[in-house]
């Protein structure tokens, strides 16, 4: 590391240098006063800044019409996740139409690097990274998100919708 | 003898060859050249009905299948030529036309003829665009094995299997055209003991197995291949795990053994194996106590001065359920002159169904008398064994105990004998409820299953077949040599392997912001 030091006879003087701070300071709170629109930052619990619609917040797993999980349990984004940190146990459906589901959808959240592999992953858009990232928890437990947090948390009423629908699908005869 | 020449190659076939054998072959290895096929599989009849394994033969107009055409003297085959690939991607083409794709929640995804061949000749855009055709999907075809008609190629492996390999006629392909379907005949279900090798063979995932449907995708598996040891036939397996445990097991060609086959008894082996089912530390109990948990090692030598008191009133238990390395360290180990070979249903052990079922169901009784008679043991009476026991005559009785319980159906008759015994030492590596209930001197030392330990088992017919450890279930288990070495003093360390195996269910945190409050490693500002 190199260490530059300014040897001019000026900065032995400390007095310019405080009242040039002060001088800054002092116009930033004039402009901030007269004009607090233009102000750089938040009133932060009160006022949240809005990140672009493509931020990688914490997942969301969609639903169906009918409100059940979209997700097949393919275990595509468990293999493509870097992080290793989803856990999907797979299960027989009553509905032959289903016949795969997740009986169980865990991500541990702490382990999650919010790469969004698994978006990119899933080819049933059954699981989305979504715009909430503020979600704090009091132990380790709170951060294994399961299929109730993932997609029927408060936050969402009542689950996002998927885009795909299997039986308009099967209806174009694909 | 026929002389041909393969991709520039020149190869001597017997007479009488097909083109896909003379290419797959011997050990399946294609050494000239990969050919695409579905339909085709050695161990079965050829139906030439997939029409992928095209192959171009010098003098003819067109290209010929490989599976149904005979070598001849001076036969020119190519099948790297761009007429023959072109073929095959034709041929992929028509198979996928009312395929589902509905890999992603297809069980074979992953070891897919479809996927692979897909990747290997196709690589084409579909030109189809008319409706797929709709069949029936998840067909309960019977106890072992789900159908799914979307998937299916017809192919007809599964219907020849039932037809010449099981000979049970269960299976059929049903309407014509695109409607046909597989299916099982009017009153029939598929339940035979060799079901499950239909899945096996299916190169798609119309037939998918129960017992394995959706527990894990394939890519997520190990496999490692042993002998299996459900019965004295002795088949090839292969065993597939990861570090959540055993899910499926299947077979290796053996032309000796089993050929391409085993039965769906056999598939279950891995259940006996898998940690729910097996005893995981040693366990001790003393007349009127309770059960105490004890490292194995430790048991074996705490045991040592038990079996140098009990002198000439020891005697062993053995069943066909070792090794024979383990059986030699035993007798070598432990001298005595009483040795009791335990023999389950003796009446059924010539019992043969005519393909690979036998009625002995230990992988190693034919080992275990052979290791007894170079030891110049001759196994004692069972009526010498409860006199012996009545009397006190035989004080300390070390069980080597099956590792499938299951096979042995007078283990409770038997167990409650052995309680008799002063000391009962009960090596096993599964949980025993029988013996959990006795009441006397009594240890419980974990072994290791037939997956964990290499060694070498002689099946039947005596074909000694060596195999090798595959993984680690219970890290500190011994195998029998290594306790009978303990028990008889030897200052030995056994050094517990490590198990890439952990717990499946996840326990939640159990620290509460209570705890944590008290946690002493609680930040406190400006000290560290």
């Amino acid at each position: 590391m190199s260490i530059v030091q300014n040897k001019k006879e000026l900065s032995n003087w400390y007095l310019p240098g405080i009242l040039g701070g002060l001088f800054i300071t002092g116009k930033h709170l004039i402009t901030n006063l007269l004009n607090p629109k233009k102000m750089p930052t938040l009133n932060y619990p009160e006022e949240k800044f809005e990140y672009s619609p493509r931020f990688k917040g914490n997942h969301v797993l969609t639903v169906k019409k009918d409100g059940s999980l979209r997700c097949t349990a393919c275990m595509l984004c468990a293999t493509n996740c870097p992080a290793e940190c989803i856990t999907i146990k797979a299960s027989e459906h009553d509905d032959p139409t289903v016949e795969k589901f997740p009986i169980s959808y865990e991500i541990d959240i702490l382990r999650c690097v919010f790469c969004g592999f698994c978006e990119e992953a899933c080819p049933v858009d059954a699981i989305r990274m979504g715009p909430e990232w503020q979600t704090p928890g009091v132990n380790g437990s709170e951060f294994h998100y399961g299929i109730d947090r993932l997609a029927y948390r408060p936050a969402l009423k009542g689950g996002i919708q998927s885009v795909l629908d299997d039986e308009e699908r099967h209806k174009a005869g694909i | 003898m026929a002389k041909c020449t393969i991709n520039g190659k020149e190869v001597e076939v017997k007479d009488g060859t097909t083109i896909i054998q003379a290419m797959s072959g011997e050990k399946q290895d294609w050494q000239h050249g990969k050919v695409a096929h579905y339909c085709w599989h050695p161990g079965l009849s050829v139906a030439g009905v997939c029409r992928l394994c095209m192959v171009e033969i010098e003098g003819n107009p067109r290209v010929q299948i490989a599976c149904n055409t005979v070598v001849t003297e001076g036969m020119k085959i190519n099948n790297t030529s761009e007429k023959v690939k072109d073929a095959a991607k034709w041929g992929l083409d028509f198979h996928l036309i009312n395929h589902p794709l509905d890999c992603p929640i297809c069980d074979q995804a992953g070891e897919c003829g479809l996927q692979d061949q897909y990747m290997e000749f196709g690589k084409y855009t579909p030109e189809m665009s008319e409706k797929k055709v709709k069949k029936h999907k998840v067909v309960d075809l019977g106890p072992t094995v789900v159908l799914d008609s979307e998937r299916c190629i017809l192919c007809s492996r599964c219907v020849r299997f039932t037809e010449e390999v099981s000979k049970t006629n269960e299976l059929g392909i049903f309407n014509r055209g695109d409607h046909s379907e597989i299916g099982t005949h009017a009153g029939m279900e598929l339940n035979n003991k060799y079901s499950l090798n239909t899945v096996d063979i299916c190169p798609v995932g119309a037939l998918t197995s129960k017992d394995f449907r959706f527990k894990q995708r394939v890519w997520y598996l190990k496999d490692a291949e042993t002998v299996c040891n459900g019965c004295s036939t002795g088949c090839n397996v292969k065993v597939y795990f990861n570090k959540e445990g055993m899910f499926r097991v299947k077979p290796v060609f053996n032309k000796d053994v089993n050929s391409y086959w085993m039965c769906d008894d056999g598939r279950d082996i891995y259940k006996f194996v898998n940690k729910e089912s097996r005893l995981l530390k040693a366990k001790k109990k003393t007349t009127g106590g309770n059960w105490e948990e004890m490292f194995p090692g430790a048991a074996a030598k705490e045991l040592s001065s038990t079996v140098k008191a009990a002198g000439d009133g020891l005697a062993l238990v053995v069943t066909g359920q070792y090794t024979n390395e383990e059986y030699e360290a035993l007798f070598t180990n432990l001298k005595t002159k009483k040795v009791f070979h335990w023999v389950n249903s003796p009446e059924k052990h010539n019992d043969f169904d005519g393909l690979l079922i036998r009625g002995d169901k230990n992988p190693n009784t034919k080992g275990l008398q052979a290791v007894m008679q170079k030891h110049g043991i001759t196994p004692g009476n069972w009526a010498d064994l409860v006199a012996g026991l009545q009397s006190g005559n035989i004080k300390t009785l070390i069980v080597a105990a099956p590792e499938i319980a299951a096979v042995y159906p007078d283990i409770k008759h038997r167990v409650s004998e052995f309680e008799k015994a002063h000391n009962l030492v009960w090596l096993s590596s599964t949980k025993s409820v029988e013996v959990d209930l006795l009441t006397g001197n009594i240890w419980q030392i974990p072994m290791k299953s037939f997956v964990e330990k290499d060694g070498t088992f002689v099946n039947h017919g005596g074909l000694a077949q060596k195999f090798k450890k595959a993984t680690t279930v219970v890290s500190e288990a011994l195998n029998l040599g290594e306790a009978a070495l303990l028990m008889s003093g030897a200052q030995i360390m056994v050094k517990p392997e490590t198990s890439p195996f952990v717990e499946t269910a996840r326990p939640a945190d159990r620290v509460t912001l209570e705890n944590r409050k008290k946690n002493e490693f609680v930040f406190k500002r400006g000290t560290l």
